[in-house]
């Protein structure tokens, strides 16, 4: 545990000294600070443009850190060789695989932080949002970051084995059909076809579902009249176990591949 | 005692993109490091040397055959705990200073606190890098970075320690620092595994060496042996001679020259050298020196490499 | 390689362990998400529901998006359930309309079907005719040139609206637009002088349903056609009953086999006098004017 700890702190230092972290940090900032503006051009709800846009920008921008940094991080790890002196020290691979997962989702936690308290004081500066929309926030970034940590989990499994180019494409492929998957299976059974409808049907539990992590949109963080839309907490602890239980079996083929691999 | 034990180890690889075609990269090498020695893995680059550390380390897995270091398997993690290893042209995360990378590899090791900041420090100075201990590793050239390397090899202490290339991208003066660090370690009672192709150094410091080319092992044992074994023949050097003398000894010599008073001959086997030998004595002339002739290790390595 | 895994088999074992069970348990979970997600109500929406957001994020796949998203709200406008219930509720069917729209303003089904599933009252579509103004008004500004843009708004100020003097005005204003059929005028002088009364409707639903480009619009139309007739159709059998008593002082004792427009014969219960729609037809009775 500490080796694995070790590794994290490492990786975790990695990213907060790259220049691209801070990029897209600024970059999501900025997109949140611009929801101010397009806020003031709508009539009465500009709480909830702001919500929806930071919302929508934390959730784009932390997936490309995901991506971006995840893959980067294993790549460099192995194509600089850096894992030749790191795998003859007495370090499991799954431990170095492990170390590596956590160190991003540190990464990821902090930047969605950052990017969360970015939000909130934009939400501040308008003033009109209650109380409570606050604390409800943080469920609905809590959402963001295990779809987050479920993508950074993707990327981490295709870079043990395969380009970071060809991983990077893989990762955003099936987030994006993650989030159509309700609409494969829906295919499936407007069909009218069996062997469709069973393919369909296999495809929404096989290809990961982000569509579950979209419990809580700016509605459901304001809760204002007209706006209502209840949070179901049994729902998102359904979307946590989900989570849960996905990264795990992409984690676990992370540790089988990586543990079978060569390093030539 | 063998610290090291290699047995019939042999690796395959995949290559080609379509239908891959194993190439056998290492053939059934057999091999024993004693404690306590500087051993020289030699070879022509490609010969399989890396491929033999990376598969000592588990980098890579056998395609047969076995390898123990300290009576422990090869893959066991364990044993990693007691072992230090360079890989060839090391790299490593150039965010870190060398403070930094070391004390992380040290809390691989389970170190921390107070001992392991000033191990950190003793090893930086160690390896002469204690005026650049809190610089980024990307502001260093190559020869600093592999200083760096040798320094976490050794954080542990380890009783065994792997070197791929240690004096690659050095200067000269590095290559002497290197060579004192070794030898260092030998005084300390600690195994080293060097490869290299640079052999001069490997002439200075190793005890014993092992040849390696195409995968195979050639030759193993002292330089001494393996050079002796191919002594082509003695060169006999006289002085007081005359013409006479010339045409009476030039049947048994394949080469003749007269320097000035000295005359320089070269008999090739053991028959003519004591002719020549008997000729000398009976004949009251002065004997300056005798000389076995061995290649150098450069020509044996070229015999190695050209002749195949 | 073949001692990867031996080299720790404990570590190899338990990373199997863990792969199977995730993926034993991750049905479970999914199905009880699932089963929590309100009825109806489709929960992929929610973080990008501002069209310009998503037009900004398609990166220039705006058509290709478009075409996605208008596959999306008719799934969700026509989706049944295991029981082959329909939504209930169509919160996001303008927000899923506008993204589509603005994504592509060429997609004119959208518009023109979009209208229609927004109109129609509840159950059948979203009851938010004023939504459906917007809408069509949104298209008129991308195709300013097409006149069945203005007319269809037009159309949902009689049928939904029941603002008579309104969809006489937008049907005199697609009348002047280039290209527009002479018979738009005249709709747009009954409706203006008559207001309400059921010819026009038929009238319009049969162009409607002559001219729809999609299945959902015809079968609306079909649908208020048939109910239309259904309406006349009862209305004269029960003028027919209520004369036959007022003569003989009984109900008459047969209609004859009177059919709705589906080939179903009307239900009539002689001692009740009681004439309807047959439970088992294959009409599906609309509210209509």
């Amino acid at each position: 545990m500490n080796r694995i700890l070790a590794i994290a702190r490492n990786t975790f230092r990695e990213t907060v000294r790259d220049k691209i972290l801070y990029n897209l940090i600024l970059f999501a900032l900025v997109m949140i600070g611009s929801s101010l503006a397009l806020g003031q051009l709508t009539l009465g709800n500009e709480d909830k443009v702001i919500l929806d846009l930071g919302l929508g920008a934390i959730s784009v921008f932390g997936l490309l850190i995901a991506i971006f940094i995840g893959i980067g991080l294993v790549y460099k790890e192995l194509e600089k060789r850096t894992v030749y002196a790191l795998l003859a020290k007495p370090v499991r691979r799954y431990e170095l695989v492990l170390g590596k997962y956590l160190g991003l989702l540190w990464t990821l936690g902090v930047n969605l932080a950052v990017m969360t308290a970015g939000l909130a004081l934009a939400l501040g500066y308008t003033g009109r949002a209650p109380a409570g929309a606050y604390w409800r926030l943080l469920p609905a970034v809590g959402l963001i970051f295990l779809s987050l940590a479920l993508a950074t989990a993707l990327a981490l499994l295709f870079s043990t084995f395969s380009t970071p180019a060809l991983a990077a494409l893989f990762t955003f492929f099936l987030w994006v059909i993650g989030h159509f998957n309700a609409d494969l299976r829906t295919f499936g059974e407007l069909s009218g076809s069996p062997a469709v409808e069973a393919l369909g049907r296999a495809l929404y539990y096989v290809i990961p579902n982000f569509g579950n992590f979209n419990l809580i949109d700016g509605r459901g963080v304001l809760q204002t009249a007209g706006y209502a839309r209840p949070i179901d907490p049994w729902a998102v602890a359904g979307a946590g176990a989900y989570a849960l239980l996905f990264i795990a079996f992409l984690l676990a083929l992370s540790v089988i591949i990586f543990a079978r691999r060569d390093f030539k | 005692m063998a610290v090291i034990e290699i047995e019939n180890l042999t690796k395959d690889f995949a290559v080609g993109f379509w239908r891959k075609r194993p190439v056998r990269a290492l053939d059934g090498l057999s091999l024993e490091v004693r404690a306590g020695e500087i051993f020289g893995f030699l070879g022509p680059n490609g010969a399989g040397k890396s491929t033999t550390l990376k598969l000592l380390m588990h980098l890579l897995s056998p395609t047969s055959g076995s390898a123990r270091i300290l009576g422990r398997p090869a893959g066991d993690t364990a044993m990693h705990e007691r072992i230090g290893y360079l890989p060839e042209n090391p790299y490593f995360y150039d965010y870190l200073t060398p403070r930094e990378l070391l004390t992380f590899m040290g809390r691989l090791f389970g170190m921390g606190g107070a001992p392991l900041a000033r191990k950190v420090r003793e090893l930086v100075g160690e390896v002469g890098l204690a005026a650049s201990a809190d610089l980024q590793l990307r502001k260093f050239s190559k020869g600093m970075v592999q200083r760096l390397g040798i320094a976490q090899a050794l954080i542990n202490e380890p009783e065994v320690v792997f070197l791929d290339e240690p004096m690659s991208g050095l200067d000269p003066l590095g290559r002497m620092e290197v060579r004192r660090i070794v030898t260092g370690l030998r005084e300390r009672g600690v195994t080293v595994f060097l490869s290299s192709h640079i052999l001069p150094d490997v002439e200075a410091i190793c005890d014993r060496v092992a040849i390696l080319n195409r995968g195979r092992l050639q030759e193993a044992g002292t330089l001494e042996d393996i050079l002796r074994a191919r002594i082509s023949g003695h060169e006999v050097i006289l002085s007081g001679w005359t013409e006479g003398t010339l045409e009476a000894i030039r049947p048994w010599c394949s080469e003749v020259r007269a320097m000035g008073e000295r005359l320089h001959l070269r008999a090739d086997d053991r028959e003519d050298l004591e002719a020549v030998l008997g000729f000398v004595f009976a004949h009251g002339l002065e004997l300056v020196s005798v000389n076995p002739i061995r290649p150098s290790l450069e020509e044996y390595f070229q015999t190695l490499v050209v002749g195949k | 390689m073949k001692s990867g895994g031996g080299r720790h088999p404990g570590t190899r074992s338990g990373a199997v362990a863990a792969l199977v069970l995730a993926a034993l348990l991750v049905k479970p979970v999914q199905d009880f998400i699932d089963a929590r997600a309100p009825a109806g109500e489709e929960p992929d929406l929610l973080f990008f529901n501002s069209p310009e957001l998503v037009r900004k994020m398609a990166l220039g796949f705006e058509p290709l998006l478009a075409d996605l998203y208008w596959m999306r709200t008719i799934q969700y406008y026509g989706r049944r359930d295991d029981e082959g219930r329909r939504r209930e509720s169509f919160e996001n069917l303008h927000t899923l309309l506008d993204i589509t729209t603005t994504l592509d303003p060429g997609l004119q089904d959208a518009y023109r079907a979009g209208s229609c599933f927004l109109s129609e009252p509840p159950p059948v579509g979203a009851g938010q005719p004023e939504l459906a103004l917007e809408l069509l008004e949104k298209g008129a500004r991308s195709h300013p040139l097409q006149w069945r843009l203005v007319y269809e708004r037009g159309f949902v100020h009689y049928l939904y609206l029941k603002d008579y003097a309104a969809a006489g005005e937008t049907w005199l204003e697609a009348a002047r637009v280039p290209g527009a059929p002479e018979w738009l005028a005249g709709l747009a002088a009954m409706a203006l002088s008559k207001g309400g009364a059921e010819e026009i409707a038929v009238s319009l639903w049969r162009r409607q349903y002559e001219e729809a480009t999609s299945d959902a619009v015809r079968d609306n139309a079909r649908n208020h056609l048939h109910s239309l007739q259904v309406k006349r159709d009862l209305a004269a059998l029960r003028d027919r009953i209520e004369r036959h008593r007022a003569a003989t002082g009984s109900f008459p004792p047969s209609l004859g086999t009177p059919r709705d427009p589906m080939g179903t014969p009307y239900a009539y219960d002689p001692r009740s006098g009681r004439v309807d729609l047959d439970p088992a037809s294959a009409v599906r009775c609309l509210d209509v004017p």
